[in-house]
């Protein structure tokens, strides 16, 4: 296990590889979820996928750079979903996604998961914390911008799908 | 009052509180998610950036609830772990013992270094917090706000409320409600937050 989580018993401060975290269950994950769709006139899911783009490009960067200097694209890819299943994420393959894009899966979702024993089905996908996760891997893998990758949940677990498929292109228009 | 509050946090900070191969985190009968402070702090101020005041009033009054909900049904699944039982419930002589636990137990989930300042029995809850991650990012990023920002910290006291002094589990949410009386995010050296009966 490279992922680390200490405890500052000083400040009751957590944090995993030197950056600020913390615990919540799933009423607050899910509950905020729902929170930001009650308001049709702001994009919440593209500044949801946007945020968490930027956190998991930037960590997961400096991550590289301390812990995985050399290594592999593959081996990155690696440590990436084993980063996600870490934080409770859930379990995703991310081996098929290429600097140009692809597909990832993920037959373990947490907010599949916690949405449906809280709330139950939903008519549409749920992932959108994935959905950044992987634009921000891939940024901080092919050393390119958080935006750069454009993600979409394509099947989800919370509709009744199969599993969590999550399609990938790399942008070349600069949007 | 018999409570270590440095001991609670010293045994529970050292709980494996892990996912499993599914990458599933279940603990205190809830699925728990370890994710950056500053995911959440950008996430919530650019939404409410984008909003007028009425709408940034809903979002907030929303939040606190959804954390409410959090802390209701975590800290009944905490009081009544195994681990609870060993650890800490030696330690309660009273029920505003179990208070004082609840809030020493909170400081492992990294959401801030969260005290009591005072408890009327019943009544009332003062809880602080020297170093709520979100108040201080509000100050750095936004300057001085007119409002307290700590809508995390702020649920989390009343619930604390709700559970001990409130109607039995699982129907005592919204019996205290909470205010942030002062936050650093507003230019004090603390956020204070005050949980009294709801009245209304």
């Amino acid at each position: 296990m490279t992922f680390t989580t200490k405890f500052d018993p000083a400040h009751n401060i957590m944090t995993l590889n030197g950056v600020p975290v913390s615990l919540h269950c799933h009423h607050y994950n899910c509950g905020l979820l729902q929170v930001i769709e009650k308001f049709p006139r702001i994009d919440a899911h593209n500044i949801l996928i946007r945020t968490a783009a930027e956190e998991f490009c930037q960590n997961f960067k400096s991550y590289l750079a301390d812990q995985l200097r050399g290594c592999t694209k593959a081996d990155a890819l690696r440590q990436a979903a084993d980063l996600y299943r870490v934080m409770g994420f859930g379990r995703i393959d991310l081996s098929q996604l290429k600097e140009e894009g692809g597909t990832a899966v993920a037959d373990s979702s947490y907010f599949v998961v916690g949405w449906l024993a809280k709330y139950g089905r939903r008519p549409n996908p749920v992932c959108f914390v994935t959905c950044g996760f992987i634009a921000g891997i891939l940024a901080a893998v092919f050393n390119a911008l958080p935006e750069t990758y454009e993600v979409k949940e394509t099947d989800c677990l919370v509709t009744g799908g199969e599993c969590c498929t999550f399609s990938v292109r790399r942008r070349h228009d600069g949007h | 009052m018999a409570i270590d509050s440095r001991k609670i946090i010293e045994v529970a900070s050292s709980l494996p509180i892990t996912s499993n191969e599914r990458g599933i985190m279940g603990a205190f009968g809830v699925y728990a998610l370890m994710n950056y402070n500053e995911f959440y702090f950008k996430l919530v101020s650019r939404i409410t950036g984008e909003m007028d005041d009425a709408e940034a009033q809903v979002m907030e009054q929303s939040l606190y609830h959804a954390v409410l909900e959090c802390g209701y049904h975590t800290f009944h699944g905490v009081r009544t772990s195994m681990h609870w039982r060993e650890h800490v419930l030696p330690m309660i002589r009273s029920t505003e013992d179990e208070v004082h636990a609840l809030v020493a137990f909170t400081n492992i989930f990294g959401i801030g270094f969260i005290e009591v300042e005072e408890l009327v029995p019943g009544e009332k809850l003062v809880t602080t917090v020297q170093n709520a991650y979100d108040a201080g990012r509000y100050l750095e990023e936004y300057g001085l706000q007119r409002r307290g920002r700590c809508y995390l910290l702020n649920a989390c006291t009343a619930s604390y409320m709700d559970l001990v002094y409130g109607p039995r589990y699982p129907k005592g949410i919204g019996t205290f409600m909470a205010r942030e009386e002062v936050c650093r995010a507003m230019g004090h050296d603390t956020c204070r937050f005050i949980a009294q009966r709801h009245l209304a």
